[in-house]
């Protein structure tokens, strides 16, 4: 769950970055992917209803590592030619998306740690 | 991890067009006094299956007509003592510098963070 985190952090990451690329480019649109909240509940609810399993069980890895792409615009962010690309509100994206990486990666830190005091190697 | 080029790609492409575009302000900047210059602009345009990264288009010139200024002593004045100067309007190319200033720093932020996620990525391997 914490790899699907940091690679869904990641291809999101690089969303925000093609759309700070493009951000005086005449006509391009804002583009966004889908929260890790959202996608995974998506993919978990697939999962329950094909393989019913006990009730509240979370299938390990049942992340979507990328969610869908849509168009997204901040409201009132239209440029005269065409362009939807607010930098404010991209550097905002990306503070969270910064937030959640860190996050996996900090559970996966954990998860090695507490592996290694399994093995009588605390550090 | 891919991604994670990816998003480095994009910011440096993003950070040479705005490059791009601030030399050209300052070239017409340089030539705002020189009889007869048209300002230079250039477009930005998606590249279309390079992974969402931007490039600059042709340089063309701006096609307004030129100042005319009534200076009889100037050596290249007509019979009526009126040269054509530039076009250049010093206070649109210094916004557009400013600008083009703006987002170079947002496209190198994100190319910092990459950075940074990155790093901590490797961080774990080295434990």
């Amino acid at each position: 769950m914490a790899q699907d985190l940091a690679a869904h952090a990641s291809s999101r990451q690089s969303v925000i970055a093609q759309n700070i690329a493009n951000a005086d480019t005449p006509g391009y649109k804002a583009r966004d992917m889908a929260t890790f909240a959202d996608s995974f509940r998506e993919t978990t609810h697939i999962r329950a209803s094909s393989h019913p399993v006990r009730a509240g069980h979370i299938a390990l890895g049942a992340g979507n590592a990328s969610g869908d792409i849509f168009d997204s615009a901040a409201f009132g962010s239209e440029s005269p030619n065409g362009n939807t690309v607010s930098l404010e509100d991209q550097l905002v994206r990306a503070a969270d998306v910064k937030h959640q990486h860190d996050l996996a990666l900090g559970i996966y830190a954990k998860s090695i740690n507490i592996l290694r005091a399994g093995m009588g190697r605390i550090r | 991890m891919g991604d994670l080029l990816n998003t480095m790609a994009s910011s440096v492409s993003g950070m040479s067009a705005q490059a791009a575009r601030l030399r050209l302000a300052s070239e017409n900047i340089a030539n705002a006094d020189t009889p007869g210059y048209r300002r230079k602009l250039v477009p930005f345009e998606q590249i279309v299956n390079g992974a969402g990264a931007v490039r600059t288009g042709d340089v063309h010139l701006d096609t307004t007509s030129l100042e005319r200024v009534y200076e009889p002593s100037h050596p290249m004045a007509g019979d009526d003592g009126y040269f054509e100067s530039s076009n250049v309007n010093l206070m649109i190319e210094v916004a557009d510098a400013r600008e083009a200033q703006r987002s170079y720093e947002a496209n190198l932020r994100m190319f910092d963070q990459a950075r940074q996620m990155t790093s901590s990525l490797l961080e774990l391997l080295r434990r």
